[in-house]
């Protein structure tokens, strides 16, 4: 080891162990956010594969579209993208104000996403209802219900973490220590939305 | 001092060389014999890489054992070795040396590769509708410039059935005139099987629903097994098959006596077995896909 | 060896009373050294478990004809030994050892997520005898290998919907959900909980390669997880992902199957090259030759090994390019690879070499590992693999490595710290007669089946040719032989662990945050927390570790 790697070493034993004591040690939301974003990370890559996957039945396949389907209905599902995706910018402006200590115009607009959330699912209720193809119809059928039923279950669950949120901001003293729940909902929102444009590329756009 | 090290160095390296060199032949008596132009190819590169990996091997497991050899602590000596954290020429070799060994077998092997010019799915692999949607022979073989041996391969569980298009003929034995390109299109119905004849060193796995295009030649007359190479359920080791290697003559010979045959069927080692143990009265084991039913061929052994 | 260890004062009993009772490990604790031997342990059950699947694998293949077990029996034995040993022992037990040993050589108290630590630890009992029980089940357990290639992973004979083979993928999902949730657990450990003075290149090699490991689990696994997901729609709710028959992708599922399950070898391997990068300096007394970069080749191995899954399938009808591009990334990984078998090399030459059991075991197993890694550098030059694909020869390389480095890599661990997690210190003369009852058998055992495959028999047969008789009888008495060597193990570690000598906190005379604590460490592991201000394996420099501890 030379002695330019060791006072580059002593410059970095000091920086680190300040850096590393105080920032780390009881950082216990730090830990929780930085966990998860790795979590998500991780869970991207489930969507990657399955578009992977798509992508490849739909570009070998021959007779993609099953018999009597002449393609997927934009509309609807187009306004449905509209709302969620709007709604990661009214749990932003929810965040912003529990941010400033506001707590009702936090569960307003938070209560805002969860509406236009569940109309998104409610949306894609409708849509799958109207459909003349099932789960077990060739590999289109296969794929766009595995696509959009993975991805509905998350948006359950955000709405479902949403609804815990709720609940606890009538908790007394529940913001004190951070928010870590909230912010973890809100990033989970995020994700779930940009998996959504994607997907909706992906299917109703590329037919 | 420093020249002997070297010269040292030099002596180890020619004995390791040797020792290597002998063992890379040796190494083709590890194998089948070489009955197809594939197997001597391969079989010249593999040789190349037990060389190069005995002397590796030699090498690193001489070293580790010089040194537990000579030295070991004492039973009470409680002192550390010297105080040596690295030597940064010597990590440098020995990232270079790897990489362009890594090199090296990468370019031999990449030329046995094209040479063996094998005609696998390649290119079709991921188009299996396109692939099977074509017919069988749709495109022409060059026949004028090098004549071809054209069969059909059906595997299925478990049995391997060949046809011979031109003769219309069928068998549970795999015929090939030898010195000939034997080109097969090679299909399944149901599950993934493999198409391997270890004394051909050939291997392919049949896609179901595609026509897999194969291609070698074989070069020396005699028997041989072909085996399944692909897992494909209960009776997966009793699939397997003889090849004959024959001369021009024999194989034409062959080829006029099967035609001779009125179809019959023939043996089959999964549906017996499959038969006989549905006669037990105690089932061992637990349910199985139901074998196929023997096949009916012209010829079978 | 225990004479060579200074002697200490003995620790006083009373204060340690509470840490030795063995019920902690039957609760639900969340104590990170709890936890990592409640994974070591349980994992070692179903390592007994499916050894048993093998020895009876081994005693059908004595003879040629199919004379033992049934050829489905034989089927489902291999399928469930290939599975229990990679999900129930491998994973598990290298999760356990990353818990007992990365908070405690970062200088962390305990892992971020402690709770999750626990959770994720009970879901490996929950999957693991779910798959013992699918033995129950009508159809019996899953028999199309450990891949599950379709179409005949969905072959399903018995009709039920209740099957093996849906079993097998319900707890496959589990056993991946757990081992996400211990990768996030342990990359967010190591990146944000290192003690002050802890940086990069401070930290052993050990806690480097666990980082790199868990990293590959996370993007790895997710790809499994999808094809298991589709499997299972396939196997039972009629969708044709990959049944070809109705424009469905087989070869797809080999994708995604391999995108995670290469790799995964390499979540298995390194921190084994963790191992060893402890051991050899403790025991040659001399530093790690090249610290930072082996360390840093761990990263490089996790990078490369993210694009070199087709090696699995150049048989299964890959583009030829695809091959030849394949075929040269993954002879890439041994340049990394030779930096770490190299500066072992370089550890133990002109050291003072003490032969202890685990030194034994990491030298057998480094050396196991250089003939396994270039079986495999054969295996991904493409014509030989063309010959060789699906053979024994195949079952020999990964078991070289499996067995050969992994598994020998894991004793020579379970040795070295035994003393450390128990306060004990183990039997030398057992350890001495394991070793060598281990490593003739492997050698017995795995050897043989590299002639085997270069003669062309397939793997995952239950009868075959007479010709192939004479090595696979060799082999099944080097399997029966470790299997016997399992035995002076077990007594060794059950003896000492109860009946013991103290071992005393440092019996190696070992540096490292590890070997500063107490045998066995308090639950908080550290009074107050370390400032590390040296380099690890500081041996011949005699330089304190930190500023603050003895
Ligand atoms: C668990 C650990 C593990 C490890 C570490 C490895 C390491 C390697 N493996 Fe192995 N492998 C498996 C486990 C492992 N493998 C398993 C389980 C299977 C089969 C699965 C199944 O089919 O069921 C398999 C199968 C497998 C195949 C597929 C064969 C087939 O099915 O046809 C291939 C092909 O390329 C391969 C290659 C390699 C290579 C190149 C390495 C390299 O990483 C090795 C690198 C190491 C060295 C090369 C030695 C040290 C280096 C030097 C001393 C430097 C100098 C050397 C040279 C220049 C050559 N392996
Ligand atoms: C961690 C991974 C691992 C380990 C450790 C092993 C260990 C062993 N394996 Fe492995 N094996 C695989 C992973 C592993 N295997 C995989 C992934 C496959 C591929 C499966 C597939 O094709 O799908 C495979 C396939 C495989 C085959 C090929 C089957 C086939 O293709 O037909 C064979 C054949 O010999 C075999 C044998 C053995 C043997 C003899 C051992 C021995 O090392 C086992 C030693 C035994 C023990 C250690 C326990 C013995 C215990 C006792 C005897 C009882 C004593 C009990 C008490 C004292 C209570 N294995
Ligand atoms: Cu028949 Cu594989
Ligand atoms: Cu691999």
């Amino acid at each position: 080891m030379t002695s330019i790697d060791r006072a580059l070493d002593q410059e970095q034993l000091e920086q680190s162990k300040q850096a590393t004591a105080q920032e780390n040690e009881h950082d216990e939301a730090g830990n929780s956010m930085f966990g998860f974003v790795i979590f998500l990370l991780s869970e991207s890559v489930i969507f990657l594969s399955f578009f992977a996957g798509f992508i490849v039945y739909k570009t070998t396949t021959s007779d993609w579209l099953p018999p009597g389907v002449e393609g997927l209905e934009v509309r609807e599902p187009a306004i449905n993208t509209v709302i969620l995706v709007s709604s990661s910018f009214v749990i932003y402006i929810a965040e912003r104000y529990l941010h400033d200590k506001n707590l009702w115009g936090f569960r307003f607009f938070w209560l805002l996403t969860m509406a236009m959330g569940s109309y998104f699912l409610y949306g894609q209720a409708v849509e799958w209802q109207s459909l003349k193809f099932g789960f077990s119809s060739g590999v289109f059928g296969g794929t766009f219900y595995l696509l959009t039923g993975f991805h509905g279950l998350h948006v359950f669950t955000g709405i479902l973490l949403q609804g815990i949120m709720l609940i606890r901001s009538f908790l007394s003293d529940n913001y004190e220590n951070g928010q870590f729940g909230v912010e973890a909902t809100s990033l989970f929102w995020h994700f779930v939305d940009v998996i959504w444009i994607i997907l909706f590329v992906l299917i109703y756009v590329w037919q | 001092m420093k020249f002997k090290t070297i010269l040292t160095l030099v002596a180890i390296a020619l004995t390791l060389g040797a020792i290597s060199i002998w063992v890379g032949q040796l190494s083709y008596s590890w194998l089948p014999p070489q009955a197809s132009v594939e197997s001597q190819l391969i079989d010249n590169l593999f040789s190349f890489l037990v060389t190069l990996g005995t002397f590796i091997l030699l090498g690193v497991a001489g070293t580790v054992t010089y040194s537990v050899l000579f030295h070991r602590a004492g039973r009470y000596d409680l002192s550390d070795g010297p105080h040596i954290e690295g030597n940064v020429t010597l990590e440098v070799v020995w990232t270079a040396i790897p990489f362009l060994l890594v090199l090296w077998i990468a370019v031999y092997s990449y030329q046995t590769y094209i040479e063996m010019s094998i005609r696998g799915p390649m290119e079709m692999a991921h188009m299996p509708m396109a692939s099977s949607i074509a017919p069988a022979l749709a495109e022409p073989i060059d026949e004028s410039v090098q004549p071809m041996t054209n069969i059909e391969v059906e595997a299925k569980q478990w049995a391997w059935v060949f046809r011979y298009p031109e003769k219309n003929i069928t068998s549970t034995e795999l015929h090939l005139p030898v010195d000939r390109r034997a080109h097969l299109v090679m299909r399944s119905p149901d599950v993934i099987h493999g198409f391997y004849i270890p004394a051909f060193r050939v291997k392919q796995d049949i896609i179901p629903q595609q026509n897999i295009d194969f291609e070698f030649t074989p070069i020396r007359t005699g028997k041989y097994r072909l085996r399944d190479s692909q897992y494909s359920g209960t009776y997966f080791a009793a699939m397997q098959a003889d090849v004959v290697v024959e001369s021009m003559a024999d194989y034409e010979q062959w080829l006029a006596e099967a035609r001779q045959k009125s179809p019959s069927p023939a043996f089959n080692q999964a549906a017996s077995e499959y038969a006989a143990r549905e006669q037990k009265s105690a089932k061992a084991g637990w349910a199985t896909i139901v074998p196929a039913s023997p096949p009916i061929v012209n010829y079978h052994p | 060896m225990t004479q060579i260890a200074p002697k200490k004062l003995p620790i006083e009993a009373d204060s340690h009373e509470e840490l030795l009772s063995w019920r902690r490990y039957f609760s639900f604790s969340t104590d990170h050294k709890v936890i990592g031997i409640q994974y070591i342990v349980t994992a070692f059950f179903f390592y007994l478990v499916a050894g048993i699947f093998a020895m009876i694998m081994r005693g059908e293949l004595i003879t040629p004809e199919p004379d033992l077990v049934d050829r489905t029996v034989y089927n489902a034995l291999f399928t469930m030994h290939g599975t229990i040993m990679l999900f129930g022992w491998m994973f598990p037990v290298l999760a356990g050892f990353a818990n007992y040993l990365v908070p405690i050589m970062i200088g962390a108290r305990d892992m971020a997520f402690p709770r999750l630590n626990a959770v994720a630890f009970w879901m490996v009992p929950v999957f693991g005898i779910m798959f013992i029980l699918s033995f129950l089940v009508p159809g019996g357990p899953a028999q199309a290998g450990w891949w599950s290639y379709p179409p005949v992973s969905v072959q399903n004979p018995t009709g039920q919907w209740l099957n093996g083979e849906f079993i097998w993928l319900l707890a496959v999902t589990i056993s991946g959900v757990s081992s996400i949730m211990g990768a996030v657990n342990i990359v967010t450990t190591i990146l944000r909980m290192r003690c002050p003075g802890m940086s990069w290149f401070k930290m052993p090699v050990f806690v480097w390669t666990v980082l790199a490991a868990q990293i590959i689990q996370l993007f790895g696994l997710p790809a499994l997880t999808a094809g298991a997901v589709m499997l299972l729609c396939d196997l039972s709710f009629g969708t044709t992902f990959f049944d070809p028959s109705q424009g469905g992708n087989p070869v797809l599922f080999q994708h995604f199957f391999w995108f995670y399950s290469h790799p995964a070898v390499y979540v298995m391997i390194l921190p084994v090259f963790g191992i060893f990068s402890e051991v050899f300096p403790v025991y040659a007394r001399k530093p790690l030759f090249g610290y930072k970069v082996v360390a840093v080749s761990s990263l490089i191995i996790t990078g490369l090994s993210a694009v070199v899954w087709v090696h699995h399938m150049f048989a299964s009808g890959t583009p030829g390019w695809m091959r030849m591009l394949f075929m040269f990334s993954t002879m890439l990984i041994s340049v990394p690879t030779g930096i770490k078998v190299f500066a072992w090399v370089g550890t133990i030459w002109g050291g003072k070499i003490r032969l202890d059991t685990p030194m034994l075991f990491a030298l057998g197993g480094l050396i196991n590992f250089v003939f396994s890694g270039i079986t495999g550098i054969m295996l991904s030059s493409v014509p030989i693999d063309i010959h060789v694909n699906n053979t024994y020869f195949v079952v020999g390389h990964f078991h070289y490595v499996i067995y050969g480095a992994i598994v020998f890599g894991l004793y020579g661990g379970i040795y070295h710290w035994f003393p450390k997690m128990t306060g004990k210190m183990y039997y030398e003369g057992l350890g001495k007669l394991h070793f060598w009852l281990t490593f003739i058998g492997t050698t017995l055992n795995f050897l043989p089946m590299h002639p085997l495959g270069l003669m062309g028999m397939p793997r995952r047969v239950a009868s075959y040719d007479p010709e192939f008789a004479f090595w696979n009888v060799l082999a099944s008495i080097g399997a029966f032989l470790l299997g016997m060597s399992t035995v002076p193990f077990l007594i060794n570690m059950v003896s000492s662990w109860i009946a013991g000598k103290k071992a005393g906190d440092n019996p190696w005379r070992a540096i490292g945050l590890e070997w500063l604590l107490s045998s066995p460490p308090d639950v908080e592991n550290f009074e107050e927390l370390p400032i590390v201000i040296a380099e690890p394996y500081g041996y011949g420099k005699s330089e304190p570790l930190t500023e603050n501890m003895g």
